[in-house]
């Protein structure tokens, strides 16, 4: 009898998760999953407001361009097509066989040559990891390129960089076609070239199933480095290419005098991107946050705008007009 | 690395198997009368067969294969048992992707957690006897979820607690061989040794998981911003869900009072959480080497 029952206990508690657990959700229905990836979005991105966006709207557009049986490449597609609606760089599917984007980079001029940069301004430039920099102007000015926020560099690194530029009359910070990164290297930067603690801007995150529903806000500080800081002028030189964490670090730049943004407007991209993955394996993201200025607007969404607005003249490669004028600023 | 890593654990299990055979060799008394307590470290490694769902980044079931290092100090008697156990798992796993008709989706995770476990039981005497011996009480498991899962981009990392306190029951089975038995030309020495199931159902089941967006834009203090409770900021403590967890161990004790124990574990647990749920899931076959260090 005790055998009988250990065998039972045992029978019954052993292996059985899938008795306890929902099914495997797991499907190529093209309906299911058109379906779930308009649900995730419906419920926590965070622009539909502020973009002016009918999201019930856009699925009863593109739903019926689907059928349950639809194949991989259609139904690519058409989530592609429906995610663009959103117009934002943070919003992407990832298949195994494409990825789509919103490409806010190509609506705009192109700004930015790295090879007039390299050839005609700095062909012996430093490279102290991610950061390319040399002197312009006669050593009057510091040149930096930090072309991603991906890319991490050590407290050490900033302190030589800076150091060598310290008897310079100002420093160029180029972010152009710097499509962002890590959110953390923001201050890194930044705490570099303030001497005090300042709010910067706010962000609020998607916080319940309606579409205004969101978090309290959350305040963004600088805080000064404890390293070698620059404190005369910088002028940070942005474009269209500059996005996500870069939109970041030039809307925080409008709380300091001392630093200027020079070129386009940015390509936006202040919100958090979180990601997902749908019943049949692709992979997703969009925005989930907004990013706030200190008066509580939200235009980094739609870019940055430079406080001095200058092109690339693109008739003359062996010049950066942009930079040219940046020099200009800091050397009069 | 890999190399390395896999002979490394081959040392480590010859070692620990040759330590365990020279200690059976040491023949004493086999059925010297049992001590009314007896206190044992344990050290166990297990192979497991971990599986997964977060309903807040993917409803695709995510299965792979780990390896789990435990240790426990275990204190047994006829009448009571206790036992604080501290387990490391680390586990790689892949989505359970249906299949395309064009190109595979894939992916993969990887799944680190810490468990604390701690039991209290006593004998239940009408129950019991000689050879069968029922104990309930309590147990407190916690364990710590760490999840990379770099195809989610911001919400690449998991981090969950669960926090239980269980009901428990443990029925032993004392399926000892008293005298030699003569099996064709072999003749099977006495032994002493055990079957034990151990039952934990979950009673107050808590949890600790994200907020309703999963990860969040949180305050940022310049480069005073410590990472790790930006990761946790808007995470929730919810009591809902459930746990069980099944341990069958056979255990064979040595003539020296050290035993080995090789179990079957099942665990499930459904994190329900404020917004979306979590479940796992594990199979894990384990060996056990009992140290009796101290008798009282």
């Amino acid at each position: 009898m005790k055998a009988l029952l250990l065998l039972f206990t045992v029978l019954i508690f052993f292996s059985c998760e899938k008795i306890l657990f929902k099914h495997d959700l797991g499907t190529t229905d093209s309906l299911k999953n058109f379906d779930y990836l308009w649900s995730e979005i419906d419920k926590k991105y965070s622009y539909f407001e502020l973009k002016n966006i009918d999201w019930n709207q856009i699925r009863n557009t593109y739903r019926p361009l689907l059928t349950e049986n639809s194949s991989e490449t259609e139904l690519f597609t058409v989530l592609a097509t429906m995610l663009n609606e959103l117009r934002d760089d943070h919003t992407n599917l990832i298949s195994p066989f494409n990825v789509s984007q919103y490409n806010v980079a190509l609506m705009g001029d192109d700004n930015y040559r790295k090879r007039t940069i390299d050839e005609f301004y700095i062909p012996n430039a430093w490279k102290t990891g991610p950061l390319v920099h040399d002197f312009l102007s006669n050593g009057k000015v510091g040149y930096i390129r930090y072309g991603s926020f991906m890319s991490e560099f050590g407290d050490g690194q900033m302190d030589l960089v800076l150091d060598r530029y310290r008897n310079t009359k100002g420093l160029i910070l180029d972010l152009r076609e710097n499509g962002g990164g890590s959110v953390f290297n923001v201050p890194k930067i930044l705490g570099r070239f303030v001497e005090s603690k300042t709010l910067v801007g706010y962000t609020i995150t998607r916080n319940g199933p309606n579409h205004n529903d969101f978090s309290d806000i959350e305040q963004f500080y600088i805080t000064p480095s404890t390293g070698i800081r620059y404190l005369k002028p910088v002028i940070v030189l942005i474009d269209k290419g500059s996005f996500s964490a870069t939109t970041s670090f030039a809307m925080a730049t409008k709380a300091f005098p001392n630093i200027l943004l020079m070129g386009d407007a940015t390509g936006g991209g202040g919100g958090l991107p979180n990601g997902g993955q749908l019943p049949n394996g692709w992979t997703y993201r969009f925005s989930v946050s907004q990013l706030l200025d200190l008066n509580g607007n939200n235009y980094a969404e739609d870019g940055v705008p430079a406080d001095i607005e200058v092109s690339f003249d693109w008739t003359d490669l062996t010049k950066d007009e942009i930079l040219e004028r940046a020099i200009y600023e800091l050397v009069n | 690395m890999n190399k390395l890593k896999k002979v490394s654990l081959l040392i480590l299990l010859l070692l620990v198997s040759t330590l365990a055979y020279n200690q059976e060799k040491d023949s004493v008394d086999l059925f010297k009368s049992k001590p009314p307590s007896n206190f044992y470290s344990q050290l166990s490694i297990d192979f497991t067969s971990p599986l997964y769902r977060d309903f807040a980044t993917s409803p695709l079931f995510y299965r792979g294969l780990g390896i789990n290092l435990n240790t426990a100090w275990l204190r047994r008697s006829d009448k009571r048992e206790r036992i604080f156990k501290i387990e490391l798992g680390f586990s790689a796993l892949i989505p359970r992707v249906p299949k395309s008709n064009f190109i595979q989706s894939g992916g993969l995770a990887y799944f680190g957690n810490l468990t604390l476990y701690y039991h209290q039981l006593w004998k239940i005497e009408p129950l019991s006897n000689e050879k069968f011996n029922l104990k309930v009480g309590g147990a407190l498991i916690i364990t710590q979820n760490i999840r990379a899962n770099p195809a989610l981009e911001n919400n690449a990392f998991g981090l969950e607690n669960l926090s239980n306190l269980m009901a428990t029951a443990q029925v032993t089975m004392d399926i000892s061989r008293i005298a030699p038995k003569v099996y064709k030309r072999f003749t099977l020495k006495p032994v002493n040794r055990e079957l034990r199931l151990l039952v934990n159902v979950g009673v107050l089941n808590f949890n600790y998981r994200p907020g309703y967006a999963y990860s969040y834009d949180s305050e940022m203090n310049g480069t005073k911003t410590k990472p790790v409770a930006w990761a946790f900021s808007n995470y929730k403590l919810t009591l809902n869900g459930w746990r069980i967890n099944t341990e069958l161990e056979f255990i064979k004790y040595l003539p020296n009072g050290n035993a080995r124990g090789w179990s079957y574990i099942w665990e499930a647990a459904h994190a329900k959480g404020r917004y979306e749920p979590f479940q796992m899931a594990s199979h894990r076959i384990q060996y056990t080497l009992y140290f009796h260090s101290k008798k009282r």
